[in-house]
This record gives structure tokens, C-alpha cells and sequence, in this order.
């Protein structure tokens, strides 16, 4: 089984790429379209479904400084597909490389299971876990700002600053009453 | 005016929608220049109805008349009531050249044999579509024109699409058809729905259809338009692969909006983990039904966003394949093996 390592490759001048992982292949492209009008340097943006990706692409393929799940809460689906994804992800990549961005939090019919389930998840791995909104602009510009500020540090664009030790500060952490029913 | 010609124009009224009710009431061409004037149709239906009752006492117009507006107002909206589809099989030598005016007087005929008191109304359409209303009586009463008959068949072609037909008038109808349309026989094609033009499309293949294609994209020009360097698909080949293979199962640009697909399971119940039900000799029977408001689109996509297996299995192909949207499936052999429906009402 192929396994995307983070350090296999040589970095390029002044750029960062990210890799966005979504089951439904929505939110991505917009998220893309942002993410590429940066100036102060170049992103490179790689698109996918899910893990493995195909080997064909190997050669080409940048390395990929952060890889970015989006799930989004309102379908099971998204969130197994993600989970299958992570086993393909070399473990060099959770020292800081991999977020984890969920959308349509804000929707009632979730089941509340399932954000705990991804909270667990993003807390057992150390990775942050960011809530975007996918519908408006101005979502979709505020979740571009907040991956570009990892992707930053991730590409080591930031003096001073690494993927671990920003981790450190973003790791998503399971808050204590998880376990306790909430108001319903 | 009798009661049944109110009744007839208070639902005929109702029935058509407000801003088709002019257009309507011109093709019909029934009511005086003046007439027609001085009909206000910003009014209320209820007063419409009151309206029309008048200028109708005034011409002296028969129910004969109004089923003329009835038959015109079917033809132009015809997505409403419950439509089945009926494929005329064995051909006999000269049913290809079967034409308009010897249908007409043929089916005429025949039903007349059969049914001693029946009101029969044949208007060719446009599309070559031939419609038929039936009103039908019995030998003590005349036609009722409040719950008629209306036939769709398309000449040359086998198929014909009825609506509002009971079982006692089923067997009248088939044998009228056949003798006139010179086949031997007629069957349940299995396929119905609200919408007469999707039930069409589907059986006559009256949408895009893609077939299989070594090399499915157009040769790249030298100009290309990239849409962003910086952004790339890592597995856009098998999207597009999934992309194809939907689009080959179900057909290209705009799907006929089919309702509901039916599936009745008479096979055995097999699951590992549940010894009891899986020991028991009888078949499972078991009804599972796909609904949505376009359902071939919906399994379109679903095969192209990679949810539902592709290439596509048989069960959900065989709806655009063979035209049908009801299906018993038993244990013989592999796919569905379809069988006559008997007329449950």
C-alpha cells in the first residue's frame, strides 16, 4: 500500500502546496479558487476524493507540506471516508501536517455522536480541528485565512516556527464532559 | 344545461391552470369574438365557472362540446393523473403500415362491437401522437363523460399509454386495440408515472444516449484553456471513468423525470449472521421502492459520485434499458428476471 510520506521529496522555492481530502468534492473547489489568489507566495492546491491517490501522479505530485480533511457533519459517509483515508498517511504527516475541517456544524439534524466521534479522532491524532462555513463568501474566505495561517508554518515559510511545535498549541483536545448527555 | 355538463364545465374549470385557461379556451374556439372579450380571467375560478355557465346556456353548447375542451386541455397539460404504459407485441404483416384515418375507423368500430354505449373521441396531435377519450356506457345507461378514458399511441410504433382505466374496461380496450392496430396481443409494459411526457421519453429513448467510447474526450486543441496551474486533481481520471459509466447506464443532458422504481423480492434471505432466517425454505418476500421528484437523475448521480458502485449494476440499469420501472426479481439466474405483473385492482 502506497503511503504519502512528508519528507520524501525537495521543497520548492518560496511556495506551499496543501492536499484537500473531501468525500464530496464540493467545498474543495471553492476553497481552492481562494486559497490560490495568495501573493505572498504560491500555493499549489491537489484535490481528492479520498486516499490512496493514484499512482500515476506520483512523479509530478509537489511534496505535499498539509493535508487538509473537510467532513462534513451531515453525512456519515464523509466522515468514514476520511477515517479510511488516514490509514494511507505515512505517521510523519501527524506531527502537524494534517487538519481536520468540519462543515454544517451548525445543523440540527446532527446526530451529536458523530462531532464527538471526529473530536475523539482529531484529539487521538493531535491535529486541530477547525469549523468552516461552506455557503457564503465570507466563510470560505475566514477557513482559507485559517489554513493558510497552518500552511504557512507547515511549508516552513514562518522564521522560527514548525508544523510540531505549532501543533502543540492547535491540537484539538477532547473536552472533559464529553461522555456527559448534553441538554436536548 | 343538466347536471352532468355543469359538473363536466365546474370541473374542467378547476382543473385547468389559470394562466393556460385563455390559450385553452382560443384553441377551443367555441365562444364569440365578444365573448371572449368580456371574460375577465383575473377573476376567481369560482366565478369563471359562473361565467362560463352563462356564455355556455347562451351557445347552446352540448357536453359533446365541452369533452372537445376537455380532450384539448388533457393534450396541452398532460402531466397529472397516474399513466401506464401498454407494448403491443406480434405484429401481424401490415401493422407497419397501419395509417391514421383506418385506425380511426377500425377502433371506432371494434369498441362499438364490444361496448353498445360508448363515446369515443380520436384527435391526432402534432407529434404524431394519436389520443382517444373514452367515455364509457353499459348496456342500460349512457356514457359517463365525468370519468372517461384517455389513450395515447403513437402510430407505427407498439406503444400506448392509458390513463383512469378500471379492470372491466381493460379487457375492452386491449381487444379494440389490437384488432385495430392489426398485432396479436397487448401486455403490461410495467412502466407508470405522473408525467406522460417522461414515461414517453424513457420507453421511446427520446433523451441523449451515450454509448461506450474508447476514447470518451474530444483531442485536446492547442489553445487549451487551463482553468489554474496551481490547482489540480490528483483522481480526476476516475471521476471521470465513474462519469461515463453513469452517464452510459443512464443516458447524457436531461433524464425523463420517472417518480418511483418498485422492486418486489421473492429471493431467499441470506445474511451469515442470521442463521434462523437465512435456514427457512420460503422465499423473503420483501417490497423495496425508490421515490424522488427525478429519479434517473438521482441514480445518475449517484453512480457518478461514486456512491453507488459503478459499472453500474443491472438492477438500476435495466430501468432506462428496458423502459420499466416495476420489478419482480426471484432466484433464477443472475439479474433480474422480470415477469408479467397481474392486475392487482
Amino acid at each position: 500500500m502506497s503511503l504519502l510520506k512528508p519528507f520524501s521529496k525537495l521543497p520548492a522555492l518560496n511556495s506551499a502546496n496543501i492536499l484537500l481530502v473531501e468525500s464530496k468534492e464540493q467545498f474543495q473547489q471553492s476553497l481552492a479558487d481562494a486559497l490560490v489568489q495568495e501573493t505572498a507566495f504560491t500555493v499549489n492546491v491537489r484535490l481528492a476524493k479520498s486516499l490512496p491517490l493514484p499512482m500515476e501522479n506520483e512523479e509530478s505530485r509537489p511534496r505535499i507540506d498539509l493535508v487538509a480533511f473537510i467532513i462534513d457533519l451531515t453525512s456519515e459517509l464523509s466522515f468514514q471516508s476520511a477515517e479510511a483515508s488516514l490509514k494511507c498517511l505515512d505517521p510523519g504527516y501527524f506531527l502537524g501536517k494534517v487538519c481536520f475541517m468540519v462543515t454544517n456544524a451548525r445543523n440540527a439534524a446532527v446526530p451529536v455522536e458523530r462531532l464527538d466521534a471526529i473530536r475523539r479522532l482529531a484529539a487521538s491524532l493531535h491535529c486541530p480541528l477547525l469549523f468552516a462555513e461552506d455557503q457564503t463568501p465570507d466563510g470560505v474566505g475566514n477557513a482559507t485565512e485559517r489554513l493558510l495561517t497552518i500552511l504557512k508554518v507547515s511549508a516552513g515559510l514562518v522564521p522560527m516556527a514548525t508544523a510540531l511545535y505549532l501543533s502543540n498549541l492547535t491540537r484539538s483536545t477532547v473536552p472533559p464532559d464529553i461522555d456527559q448527555p448534553s441538554f436536548d | 344545461m343538466d347536471d352532468s355538463t355543469k359538473r363536466l364545465l365546474q370541473r374542467l374549470i378547476k382543473r385547468i391552470p389559470a394562466q393556460m385557461l385563455r390559450t385553452t379556451l382560443d384553441k377551443w374556439g367555441r365562444l364569440t369574438g365578444d365573448q371572449q372579450k368580456s371574460m375577465d380571467f383575473t377573476q376567481s375560478k369560482w366565478a369563471l365557472t359562473e361565467k362560463m355557465l352563462a356564455v355556455c346556456e347562451e351557445n347552446e353548447l352540448t357536453i359533446k362540446h365541452l369533452t372537445e375542451l376537455e380532450m384539448i386541455s388533457i393534450i396541452d397539460n398532460p402531466n397529472k393523473g397516474m399513466w401506464y404504459a401498454f407494448q403491443l407485441m406480434d405484429p401481424q404483416d401490415d401493422a407497419n403500415s397501419v395509417e391514421l384515418t383506418q385506425f380511426k375507423e377500425q377502433f371506432k368500430s371494434h369498441l362499438r362491437e364490444l361496448v353498445i354505449h360508448v363515446s369515443v373521441k380520436i384527435k391526432k396531435d402534432t407529434d404524431d401522437a394519436v389520443w382517444i377519450r373514452i367515455a364509457w356506457g353499459d348496456t342500460f345507461s349512457r356514457p359517463n363523460h365525468l370519468k372517461p378514458t384517455y389513450v395515447v399511441h403513437y402510430l407505427q410504433s407498439p406503444y400506448v399509454f392509458v390513463t383512469s382505466l378500471t379492470s372491466k374496461q381493460k379487457p375492452l380496450l386491449s381487444q379494440a386495440l389490437v384488432l385495430s392496430t392489426r398485432y396479436q396481443a397487448i401486455k403490461d409494459a410495467n412502466l407508470s408515472g405522473r408525467k406522460l411526457t417522461a414515461i414517453r421519453d424513457l420507453l421511446m429513448r427520446k433523451y441523449q444516449q451515450v454509448f461506450p467510447t474508447k476514447y470518451p474526450s474530444p483531442l485536446p486543441e492547442n489553445n487549451q484553456t487551463i482553468s489554474n496551474p496551481h490547482i489540480e486533481e490528483e483522481q480526476a481520471e476516475p471521476a471521470a471513468n465513474r462519469l461515463q459509466m453513469a452517464c452510459e447506464a443512464f443516458g447524457g443532458g436531461t433524464l425523463p423525470q420517472l417518480q418511483s422504481a418498485v422492486y418486489k423480492l421473492e429471493t431467499k434471505f441470506r445474511d451469515n449472521s442470521n442463521k434462523t432466517m437465512t435456514e427457512r425454505e420460503e422465499p423473503f418476500r420483501c417490497v423495496v421502492k425508490f421515490a424522488s421528484t427525478n429519479l434517473l437523475e438521482s441514480l445518475r448521480h449517484c453512480a457518478s459520485a461514486g456512491i453507488a458502485s459503478t459499472p453500474v449494476t443491472p438492477l438500476l440499469s435495466c430501468i432506462p434499458q428496458k423502459g420499466r420501472n416495476y420489478f419482480v426479481i426471484t432466484d433464477n439466474g443472475p439479474g433480474p428476471s422480470s415477469q408479467m405483473r397481474q392486475p392487482q385492482n
